[in-house]
């Protein structure tokens, strides 16, 4: 498995942790009645903002965790440079994640429509938004695999 | 993916240079060895920038590192 290809799959598995982790923190508070996901819409306003931070800050402290694993394991202590089969790789991962992102936002939207309530938009960005990120990365190792 | 349509002499053209390995020959494009394998292999075709680099590294015109024969490039195919 090549160095893009390992950090692909970590960026997965830290979209499969660090989502599911937060949204299981939020759904605890907001049922001990911390926060009011349901009514008050500047709550998911402050909850975004501090996924944002949240995510971030996580998937640094995973990148360089696998940094480091992957210099011990490999003994290779440079990180290979980007050339243009890497940037036209994560072109085509990119258009993947939007189409599945904006597909998303569609069945939120008909969902609003059919009379669903108006938090199930916020909801449907957070898993949409961690389902683009698993068909991006998992499009990138396609790519890699079976050529662009 | 389809395998792409323009056709290439690399791996022919590294042996005759010298048995050059993949990585001093990416190292000296300025890629990385995985693109190196990828064009050898037939699964990307290279901009036309590092395609005139190869030709270069390798002192020979460009045609005789790849070629493409417009046969293969039938609709639907790419």
């Amino acid at each position: 498995m090549t160095y893009q290809e390992k950090q692909n799959v970590v960026n997965i598995f830290s979209a499969l942790v660090v989502t599911p982790i937060f949204a299981w923190l939020v759904f605890q508070r907001h049922q001990q009645g911390q926060f009011d996901l349901t009514e008050d819409f500047r709550q998911w306003g402050i909850v975004f903002l501090i996924f944002i931070g949240v995510s971030v800050a996580a998937r640094v402290i995973i990148q360089i965790i696998f940094h480091i694993g992957n210099a011990i394991a490999t003994r290779e202590e440079k990180t290979p440079v980007e050339d243009e089969r890497d940037k036209l790789v994560k072109l085509k991962a990119t258009r993947n994640s939007y189409y599945a992102f904006t597909s998303g936002f569609v069945v939120s939207v008909i969902g609003l429509a059919l009379g669903m309530p108006v938090y199930w938009i916020f909801i449907a960005f957070v898993v949409f938004g961690m389902i683009a990120e698993i068909i991006d990365n998992g499009s990138q190792i396609y790519y890699y695999r079976k050529g662009v | 993916m389809a395998k792409s349509i323009v056709q290439n002499n690399i791996r022919k053209l590294r042996f005759e240079a010298g048995e050059m390995t993949q990585q001093e020959l990416a190292d000296k494009a300025r890629v990385s060895r995985q693109t190196i394998v990828a064009i050898e292999k037939g699964n990307y075709s290279p901009s036309l920038e590092l395609a005139f680099r190869l030709s270069h590294i390798f002192d020979t015109p460009l045609e005789e590192v790849f070629s493409y024969d417009p046969k293969d490039d039938v609709p639907g195919k790419v």
